[in-house]
Formats: C-alpha cells, structure tokens, sequence
C-alpha cells in the first residue's frame, strides 16, 4: 500500500523550490530560496545530510540527477542566472562546471537519457535554451537555442532515447541512431518541441493551447510503446496531455487532463508513464491516470500536509 | 529584486564599534571603522575574522576618515576628530597616531585626499576655512581658501588637480587652489542643504550634488545657473555617489523612519527609477564605498557600514553594470559633447539624443570603457516589453484596491480604484504607435468621485509620467498606475505616509514616482513566480512531495490565484500591499548567524514574503510579540527559565516545509518482488514460465499466474519449430491462433497497462524459443535489408494487432499460397502476404531480389516459425531495455544482465583499457589468444613455455607473463621475473 517511508526535515532556511531523488531513490536533493542546495542520504528512511552545496546567488529553482554511469552529478539553476554542475568525488561535492550564459533567471534544468552522453538543457528568463554537453575532461561545449521563448522559457524535458519511429528503418543489431528531442514550455503561453538536425537545434513543433504562461512540460519515459506522450501545465491551470502516434512526430493532440482552481506549476511522469502526478499553486498534489478507454482520472489525493494518499486502493488490486 | 536577492555577500555585525565613519583602503583589503573609543580594521577578505581595535581616547566622534588613495601610501588614512585630524598610519597588524593636524577652529566637517599628490590633503570646516594641507610640513596649511560660510564638504576633483569644490548649506564653489582668494564659481545648486558632493570620475567639469530638498542634481559649473539632470526623490537624500563604472550613481536616502534604508543604483540615463535596491541593512547606511577592483574580476564590490553595526560588502556583477550603462550610444554622445572644451549648451542627460547608429563605427564602440558591451548587446538593451499586448501581459499591478480591466484589440484599459471615500474610474487610451513617442490619454470617467481640480492635477501629473517614458520608447502603464495610487494615497489622508507631507522644503518640482514604488521589477516581471510546493516520480517506486509548511498562509484571499511572475513580490516589497512585514524574524535569523558569511539573513523580499499571514501595521516590536504568542508561546515561557530558549523563542516560522517520500509502488504495474523473482533459464523455458507463474502468485498478480501457465503451454517443445520442418508439410505453431496471436494479444494488453516488466519477460522468454540469442543475432544480422523494408507502418502500433484478425485457414491458406505461387517480385498486389495481418499494399519488395526463390521462401519461413513477430524486434527489445533500467534502479543488475542479453542489439562494446599483444611467431598484433594471421597461439607461459588459452597475467614493464596460476605460484616466493630478465615485476606492476 501506500505509504510515507520518509519525512525529510531539511533545515533550509527558506521555502524550498524542489526536491528530487537520484536514479536509485537512495539520496534526496533539495533547494530553496536560501541560495542553498542539500543532499541527503534517504536509505533505509533515515535522513543524513551529506552537503550542503553553497554557490548560487540567488533561490535555486530546480535540481536535476545526471545518470549514474557519468558519476554522481547534480545541476542546479538559479535567479542568479547560473546553472552549476556539482560533482561528487572522494565523498565531497565540488563544482565540476558553473556556466553563466545567461541574462536572466534560469528556471529549468534537465538531463538528456544517457544515451546522448551528459547532455543538460537549461530554459532561462532571458528566452533562450542552452545546451551544455560534456565532452570530457571538465571541457563542456555550449549550444544555445536564443529566443526559443519570447519573453521566457519556464521549462524544459527530454524526449526518451526510445524514438518510435525508429521502427522503421532502424537496422537491428547496431544502436539506433536516436534523435535528440526535448519539449520546452515558456510565456508565450507555447509549449515548443526542439530536435537536433545535422548538430544544430530546430524548432520542431510548436503546440497551442494554454491560455496563459507554461510552467512545466514533462515528455513521458517511454516503455517501448510507439506513442509519445508529454504532459503541459500552465498559469492557466490546465494540464494538457499531448500524444503522438504518428512517427514521424508531426499530428499532436491535446486533451485536457483537468483544469484546476489556481496555477499548475509542476507535472511528473511515472517510471512507467502511466501515472502523473501534478502540484500546484493550491499546495496540493494529485495523482491521474488513464483509464482503458482513454479518461484521465484522478486517482488520489495526496493532502496537504498530512502525507496520505487516499482512495487509491482498488486500483493497485485491479491488477 | 534582481539585485535583492543576488548581490549581497558579505554581512559581518561589529556589535560594539559604534562606529561613525568607515573608509576602504585604496588596495581593497582593509576598511577602517571609527568610533568613538576604538578604530576597528577589517580585512576585506576575510571580514569575519575578529577585527583589529586601536584605542582612541576622545570624547569626540571621529567626523571622516579616509585612507589616502596613493598606492605608496596605502598605509595611511586620516581621521577627524573635533577641529583636528589625525594621521594613522597602519602597518604590519598595528597603527598609530603618526601626527596631527591642527589649524580649524571649529569642527572639521569633511577632509579628502588628492587623488593626484600623495601629501595632500584638504579639510573644510564649520569655522569658513577650507585648509590645504601638506602632511609633510603638519604645523600649517599650505593654502588657505576662505569662504565665508562655512562649508559642509569638500572633494578635489578626479580630474584636474588644482580644482577641487565645496559646499556651503544650498551652494557649491568650485575653487582653483592656485587662486585661493576666491572662488573659481559658484553654483546656487540647492534651495536647501548640501549633505553629499562628488565630482565625475571621467569628467572635469561635472558634479553631482545631493540636498535636503529632496533632489540629487547633476551639474556642469561651467553653466552654474542650470542643472543637467535632476534626480527627485520623496526624501532627502545624503549621499550621491558615481560609481566607478560608467554612468552609474549610488543614492543613499535620509531616513525618514528608522526601519526604512534606501541604498540605490541608478542609471544617469534613466533617473526615473533605480536600477537596483541594496536591500538588508536594518538601519541608516553611514557610509558606502567602492572597494578596488580586483584583478581579472569584472565584478565591482561596494561596501557598506550602517547604524545597525553591520559591515556588508555587496557584489555588483556584470549584469547590473550594464543595466547602468545601457543607452551606450546616448551615453557616448554625452561623453563627446562634454569633453569637447567648447562652451556650448551641453545636451541635458534626460534628452534623448536620437542618434542613427551609424555615426558610431563598431570600433568606437568596441572602444568604450570596459568592452562589454559590445554593439550587438546595444540592440537589445533591455527586457522590455515592445507591443500593448506584451506589457499588459507583463504588467504587474497586484495593487490592492485598484483594478485594471485591459483591452488590447482596443488599446485601451479602465483602472479602477477606491481610496478611503475617493472612488476614481480612468480611461487609458494607447494610439497607436505607443510607446514610440506617443503618449496614452488618460481621461476620468464616472464614478469618479474625486473634486476637478485633482483630477487635472492628477492628469497633468499622469501626462508627464507616461511622455518621460514614450520619450525612451519605454511601456508607461505601469509607472502610471502607480503614480495615480500615490497620489490618491496622499489625497486619501496624509497619516498613510506621514513624511510625505512633513518635508519643510516641500519640493516645487512635479511628484515623481515613489522611490520605493519603482523597485525591483526590472526583470522579475518575466521570471515566474516561483513553486512552492511540487511533487515527483523518483528512482522506481517513490513520490517526493513538498508543500509549504501549514504555518505559511497567503496575504492574498485564496480566491485570487497564485501570481504569475516573481515582480508579484516587489509590491510587498514597496509597501504599497503591506508594510513590511516580519522583520522580526528577520532579526532573530540575523542574530542566529551573523558572523557567518556565507549565510544571509532574510531581510531580503523572499518568495516567503508572499505567504506570510498578513498583520496589522503594528510597532515592529509588539508585532514580534505577537508572532511569538501565535505560533512560539510555549517556547516564549521557556525563554525565562533557560538561557538556550532565547534562540527558540526567536527561531522564526519554519519557512522550509518537509519533504516527503512516499512508497507507491503498488500504483505502478511493476513490481520490485517479481523483478526479485522471475528467472529466465534459457535451457528450461517450461520451468522458467512455471516457477515465474508461482511468483506471480506470491505477489498476488493472477492474471500474470495465467499468463506464465499459458507461456508454459505454448512453448511446450512439443510445439517449437523444428528447423528441418517443411514448410510443405505443416503449419507452423506460431500461425496458430493460439501462437503469435494468442501473445501478440498479450503484448497489447500488457502495453495499455504500461507493464513493462511483463512485456519485456514475454519477449525474453519467447525469443528463447526460436534458439540462443546468439543465433538471432546472426540471423538478423543477414536479415537487414529485407527487414528495413518490408516493415509495414502499422505494425508499430499494438492495437493493430488485434484489430487484424487473423484466421487459422487465412493462415495455412496463405502457406499454400506460397508454395505453389511463382513469385513476381514487387508486382503482385493481389498476393496475399505470407505472414502479414496486414493489407497487401503495405506489403512489397521493390527491392529485393533474391536468386533462388526458395532461399526466401525459407527466410519467409524461418520468419513464420517465430512467436514473435520478428518486424517488432526493435519495439521488443525496448521493452526490455526499459525494464531492464529499471531493475537497475532496483539495484538487480544481474536480473537486468539477464533481460539485456535477449535484446537484438547488443550493447555498446567495452570501451575500457584493453591489451594487445604481438603474436610471439609472426609478430602481427593480435587482440585475444589466437594470432589472426599465423593462426598459431599468440603467447606462451614463461614458466611451462606452453601456450596461454585461458587465464593469464603479464608484467607491463618487462612484458613477461602465462598462466595466471603460474604466476601466482611463483610470485608468492619470488618477486622477479621468471624470465631470467632482471625486472622486478611486483614493483613494477600489480598483477
């Protein structure tokens, strides 16, 4: 069943901003408007502060986990217009890369799948998106995608390394050649999908349908299954659910997940991509799914506070 | 806000200074603080260290003090006590009075250093003289300037050394000290007191004033009558000060209220409202200055000493620099026009020079002060706005009481707004090339309730607010909002803001908008107002949520939505929502880690400022006694008994609300127990599906019992396609409905309930059947062309599957089919596919062309045998590299290993360090045991002198090496090679 295996107390001296898990669920990373970004041991529900990464100059948004086949590696972004990559060697954290290209508040990091090598996404206020890619030996190589968003970029997501369309002229038995793919959400009230063509980045895709600033996008993990998915919320506070069946990308439809009372900020995929969960600016969280013909439900409620999921069984038995 | 939330550094409190005077050293490392019993020196670069005191015994505060600006006599600064100056000299940890000054009669109210001779040094005093000094001969001034009246402060100019000005209450006189008799001129620059004078780091003839009327002014003296610029403010201002980068002017404010601190940054091209606020300090800024750039930094730092005995050091970065010299080209122009020596009228700063960008060539540009902005930054100066749709959209008008209905498609928006009985409806109509020099209308509408005289006071004074900013091409709706709430503030009754009216000089110059309500804002109306609560799928199985802690309540009703954009926060900020709320808090955080850096106290606005329960304007004191009964008041009795409870007692409300995980595993159809459990025996697939359907079991997943009983059955050997079967004689099982349309069915079902885990040990198990994974390597391997081809669309999506329904006669039928068709390559659209469920047209081979018919009818048939629908592998084996992730998240990386090895594409190869050896017979390099070329054994065993097939261990150094249990053996004993070669193996490399 459900249920809490942690409360983490993290002693920051400001509202946090996020807060995420490593690939293992074994360490917590958080930050906050402190200017702060801590990382706890959550093994076996303890709770051990392992640092406490000072650097930024200002509330630090978001953190991000790099894969753990390129090292324990941590980005962060910030109002003070820097992305830091932290690095973990030798048990102490250390700046591995502090990348400062940009003009205004960087609202949004993301790691691209691992199969692109360390490859980081960054959506800032200035309107651009810039790529850091590593290409080893701490030398880091910078594409910047300027005015991807007109006035802001709120937020970006990779696409997952499995392409659908690859089905078709793929040759087995060598790696696909996977396109690179991320969606990005911004105030021009756009969610835009961005590709990588012959090394250069080109607007893919541009999906309408908030009526106000984007403030999260997440592009489903994929299971294998040929359709895309990518979830949108917004000021506005709907959350649109986006597919494609299509594999050549190009016939995205949007269906209305719920439109809730007060602004969506964030959206989260399941592993699975079956579940999403979805908070906002009613500090409340709900977890959707989708029923077999296609309804997206809300099947829980996870309260404010109390840290319960309610009314979700049943549905763990129908399987 | 930008700046509020970045630039502070440093805060270090020196409880017990009492300081009154602060200087930085012109090497950046020490500041001086002077009080009136001790001299504290605080190295700059590690301020938190404990201070130096010297000892002063004096019942006189010290007036100024200042380090002598000249590299070689860094070590020197003098300060004013009374009517006397004393010389410290500071070296190697320790100072001491080197000598004095004596000559004024009265008390010396400002000195200052030549930045030219090293010696001099001037002091002015309230008693008219103005004293030259040369500190090498200390027993009397070398020049004599009498003014008359007494003056106030006194600065040599940056750029000619024998200039140098002084204030005197409202006036300035410029003096040449080569002409002490008098003054050079005089400037009547102020109706009221002159508290601060500075002179144009770059320019000769150009000077800032700063008064007690409320204004600071720029001036050339060459035109003493008329004021280049002028800076109005609602407050007397102290000190106004260049900053040492371009066109940038530092304010600070005469408080008029303890709590209120303005130390500002301005641009001189836009005075309208500041660039920056250095917000923290709790008290009066005594002092400011600029530390010495250091070298190879393009940040510029600015320390600050302040009554609440705080030390702050505040980092001005690239960014904000270039927000002070942003309008380069208009800046430029002023620079020419002011050095040329002509006597012309100078431009005023305020007009906009619309120069063609032409004039300047790339390279004047380039040449400019610090390079850094360069002409293509020129173009995109600011993040402002461009069209009515965008600043409406950007607006940010979270003002209580007033409301704004905007109408792009009509360019025009009504403000609505009630102030205590004043109710005013405004029309504001934007033509239509605002804001290109095209000022909004503005026109009150009923129910205006407010008397006529106000309201064309009121548009007079809108007018002239929205023509400052359509004059710079600038968005006006905003300022204009707020600078109608100011006034109406005032009308509505002066107790609001009681020193807005209790000015004695009450400024004659049109109400220009609030300083305090032109804050932040700059680029915050674009940054998105930040999350507070937000929750994640991580690792496989877990949620982490965080909400705001139940403690924090919105100042805003909950009916109102959430703001959208960060510049929500500059109005409570400004005031103009509530007054500044929870310095308390702030304080008690203050005491918690002052003399910790890096640490901040949050006197900073912070996104937390938003949800704070609003209170009463109430004295900051009982406010915080209030804070304490509501949410501590247990802790407040505690605060008597023991010691420790004065930090409880003052600990403010948890800001951070905990973060929690939540186990919610059994939402997701995959389950870490059977990742546990399930095998994949290649050699017994019956017993595979047996003991995984007992599994499944276990975790109560029935439906998977049956499906591994049904795997069971139809992989049955008896089943499984023999290679040597005819395709003649028989159908395959897999054309069985029960074959591959039994498992394809499953697939889909599996994938609309996104279980991977089954999907991927379906696959794994049933590609088991159709022979090692190994084979099927080789067979795709061959298969390539045939596959990128034929592959039709449709077959990437599961519910096609079942959508073509396949029959058993269909099936054998179109085994027949094949036998007994000739084949006519890529021109039979009536053929029915072989082992297609789909339509004909998707189905051809325009391509392929194979010798003998039979070879593909066998392909064909080898396709047929198979379970799987071989056209899927890529999809199949994306399954399984999901699932296997996941078991790695799981931590089961041999069950992941497992699942990995019946992908079609084998992972990436090794990529680590290998060794290659020279074949010992042919010398050709080999990789592996057997040389490619000679077909020999690549190396022998330097104790057997048999050739190495398995295990083996070499020396990198001498090269020698065999079996590994040769090796061992000898090693244990020895520690040179067996060779005979001398080399010491074991130091020499690990083995």
């Amino acid at each position: 069943m459900v249920s809490v295996i942690n409360t983490v107390d993290t002693s920051h001296e400001d509202m946090i901003h996020d807060a995420q898990m490593d690939y293992y669920g074994t360490r917590l990373a958080t930050c906050s408007s402190d200017r702060s970004v801590k990382i706890f041991d959550v093994k076996n529900g303890g709770q051990i502060l392992v640092a406490d990464l000072r650097g930024h100059e200002g509330p630090v948004w978001q953190v991000a986990w790099a894969h753990p086949m390129y090292g324990n590696i941590l980005a962060s972004c910030s109002y003070d217009r820097k992305v830091i990559i932290w690095k973990e060697e030798n048990n102490s954290w250390e700046k591995m890369y502090e990348y400062t290209g940009h003009e205004s508040s960087v609202n949004s990091v993301c790691w691209g799948p691992y199969d692109f090598g360390l490859i980081l996404a960054c959506g800032s206020s200035d309107g651009a998106i810039s790529l850091l890619t590593c290409s080893g030996d701490q030398q880091w190589d910078i594409k910047k995608i300027p005015n991807a968003h007109t006035i802001g970029c709120n937020a970006v997501s990779w696409a997952p390394a499995v392409v659908p369309g690859s089905l078709i002229d793929q040759p087995s038995g060598q790696k696909p050649n996977y396109i690179k793919r991320f969606v990005s959400g911004g105030c021009d009230n756009l969610v835009k999908l961005w590709k990588e063509e012959e090394g250069q980045w080109k607007e893919d895709q541009k999906l309408e349908a908030h009526s106000d600033w984007v403030r999260d996008v997440g592009w489903a993990p994929s299971i294998g299954l040929p359709t895309s998915t990518i979830a949108s919320c917004s000021q506005d506070g709907r959350v649109f659910i986006w597919t494609c069946d299509d594999p050549s990308g190009n016939t995205w439809t949007a269906k209305l997940l719920h439109k809730f009372n007060d602004v969506v900020w964030h959206v989260s995929w399941s592993i699975t991509g079956n579940i999403l969960a979805v908070s906002g600016g009613d500090n409340k969280v709900t977890l959707w799914k989708e029923s077999a013909d296609g309804q997206w439900a809300c099947i829980s409620d996870v309260n404010k506070g109390q840290g319960a999921v309610s009314s979700i069984d049943g549905v763990a038995n129908e399987q | 806000m930008a700046a509020r939330w970045s630039s502070e550094n440093v805060v270090v409190e020196f409880r017990d200074a009492q300081a009154t005077a602060m200087s930085v050293d012109c090497l950046g490392q020490h500041a001086v603080l002077s009080g009136r019993r001790f001299l504290l020196l605080v190295n700059l670069d590690t301020p938190s260290e404990a201070p130096r005191k010297m000892g002063r015994q004096s019942k006189w505060d010290v007036g100024t003090v200042q380090w002598n600006p000249h590299k070689t006599e860094s070590h020197v600064f003098a300060a004013s006590s009374n009517q006397r100056v004393d010389l410290y000299s500071w070296r190697d940890g320790g100072g001491e009075v080197q000598t004095s000054l004596q000559g004024h009669t009265r008390v010396i109210s400002d000195l200052d250093w030549s930045c030219f001779e090293p010696e001099y040094l001037v002091t002015s005093s309230v008693d008219t003289y103005i004293y030259i000094w040369d500190t090498r001969d200390t027993r009397k001034p070398t020049v004599a300037l009498s003014a008359v009246a007494g003056a106030s402060q006194v600065k040599w100019n940056r750029r000619n050394q024998y200039l140098l000005a002084s204030s005197h209450d409202g006036d300035v006189r410029i003096w040449d000290r080569r002409k002490p008799n008098t003054a050079v001129e005089y400037v009547a620059a102020h109706l009221s007191k002159i508290h601060g004078l500075d002179w144009h780091p770059d320019n000769e003839y150009i000077l800032a004033t700063s008064s007690q009327d409320n204004s600071v002014r720029f001036w050339d003296f060459r035109q003493p009558r008329k004021y280049l610029n002028i800076l109005s403010c609602q407050v007397p201002v102290w000190k106004a000060r260049y900053t040492p980068f371009s066109n940038g002017l530092v304010t600070v404010m005469v408080p008029q209220l303890r709590r209120e601190n303005s130390l500002l940054l301005w641009s001189c091209q836009d005075l309208n409202s500041p660039v920056h606020a250095f917000v923290g300090h709790d008290d009066v800024v005594l002092e400011f200055q600029w530390r010495p750039q250091k070298e190879g930094s393009k940040d510029y730092q600015l320390v600050t000493w302040s009554r609440d005995q705080t030390l702050r050091i505040w980092k001005v970065d690239n960014q904000l620099q270039k927000l002070c010299a942003n309008n380069l080209v208009e800046d430029m122009m002023e620079r020419m026009s002011l050095t040329t020596e002509s006597e012309k009228i100078l431009p005023s700063l305020d007009q906009e020079v619309a120069t063609p960008t032409s004039v300047l060539s790339a390279a004047e540009l380039q040449a400019d002060q610090d390079g850094v902005v360069t002409s293509t930054k020129r173009h995109e100066p600011t993040a402002l706005p461009q069209t009515l749709q965008q600043e409406f959209s950007l607006v940010n008008l979270q003002i209580r009481n007033v409301n704004v209905e905007m109408d792009a498609v009509n360019r025009s928006c009504v403000v609505s707004a009630v102030f205590g009985t004043n109710q005013v409806r405004l029309v504001v109509k934007f033509p239509a090339h605002y804001p290109n020099n095209a000022a909004p209308s503005f026109q009150f509408v009923s129910p205006t309730t407010i008397p006529p005289p106000m309201r064309t006071k009121i548009q007079k004074i809108l007018t002239d607010t929205s023509l400052q900013k359509v004059k710079r091409n600038q968005n006006c709706l905003e300022p204009c909002v707020r600078q109608l709430v100011s006034c109406l503030t005032q009308e509505d009754g002066s107790d609001v803001n009681p020193y807005l009216l209790t000015n004695p000089v009450a400024p004659a110059l049109p109400a220009f908008p609030r300083v305090t309500n032109t804050y932040g804002s700059y680029q915050d109306a674009n940054i998105p107002f930040p999350r507070t609560s937000g929750a994640r799928f991580c690792g496989t199985g877990c949620l982490v949520y965080f909400t705001r802690p139940i403690t924090m309540h919105r100042s805003v009703p909950t009916t109102e939505p959430t703001p959208r954009s960060l510049s929500a926060l500059s109005a409570y900020h400004s005031g103009v929502l509530t007054p500044l709320k929870m310095r308390t808090e702030s304080q008690s955080t203050l005491r918690l880690y002052s003399g910790s850096p890096t640490r901040t106290d949050k006197d900073h606005v912070s996104i937390s400022s938003f949800y704070y329960k609003e209170r009463k304007p109430l004295q900051s004191r009982l406010r915080r006694w209030s804070v304490q009964t509501v949410h501590d008041c247990p802790k407040s009795r505690r605060f008597k008994t023991k010691r420790e409870g004065a930090d409880c007692a003052n600990r403010p409300i948890k800001l951070a609300g905990k973060v929690i995980i939540q186990e919610i595993s059994c939402l997701l159809p995959v389950h870490k127990a059977l990742g546990e459990a399930y095998i994949l025996n290649v050699n017994d697939i019956q017993d595979t599906c047996q003991k995984n359907a007992a599994a499944a079991l276990l975790v109560g997943r029935r439906d998977l019992a049956k499906v591994w009983a049904l795997s069971s059955a139809s992989t049955s050997l008896d089943l499984s396609p023999d290679s040597e079967f005819d395709p003649d004689t028989d159908t395959p099982w897999a054309r069985h409905p029960f074959g591959r349309h039994l498992l394809e069915t499953l697939l889909a079902h599996y994938s609309q309930m996104s279980d991977v885990q089954t999907l991927a040990m379906l696959c794994s198990v049933f590609r088991t059947t159709q022979g090692s994974p190994q084979d099927c390597f080789s067979l795709y391997g061959q298969h390539v062309p045939l596959r990128s081809t034929q592959v039709p669309l449709h077959h990437s999506r599961y519910p096609s599957y079942t959508s073509g329904s396949v029959t058993s006669g269909s099936c054998s039928s179109t085994s027949d089919s094949i036998t007994t068709t000739t084949w006519n390559i890529g021109r039979d659209p009536d053929h029915i596919p072989p082992w297609g469920e789909s339509s004909p047209d998707d189905y051809r081979y325009p391509n392929q062309v194979y010798a003998d018919p039979r070879e593909r009818e066998k392909e064909l048939h080898d396709m047929n045998k198979k379970l799987l629908d071989p056209a899927n592998t890529l999809q199949f084996d994306d399954f399984k590299k999901c699932y296997g992730e996941i078991l790695h998240r799981w931590g089961l990386k041999e069950k992941r290993a497992e699942v990995l090895k019946f992908a079609s594409s084998p992972p990436e190869p090794h990529k680590g360090i290998e060794f290659g050896v020279y074949c010992c017979h042919c010398r050709s390099q080999v990789r592996g045991t057997q040389c490619a070329v000679c077909k020999r054994f690549t190396f022998q065993c330097v104790i057997c002198h048999v050739a190495v097939r398995g295990s083996s261990n070499f020396c990198l150094s001498c090269g020698h090496g065999g079996h590994t249990s040769h090796m061992m053996e000898w090693f244990r004993t020895q520690d040179e090679c067996p060779s005979g070669c001398g080399c010491r193996c074991l130091l020499q490399s690990t083995f």
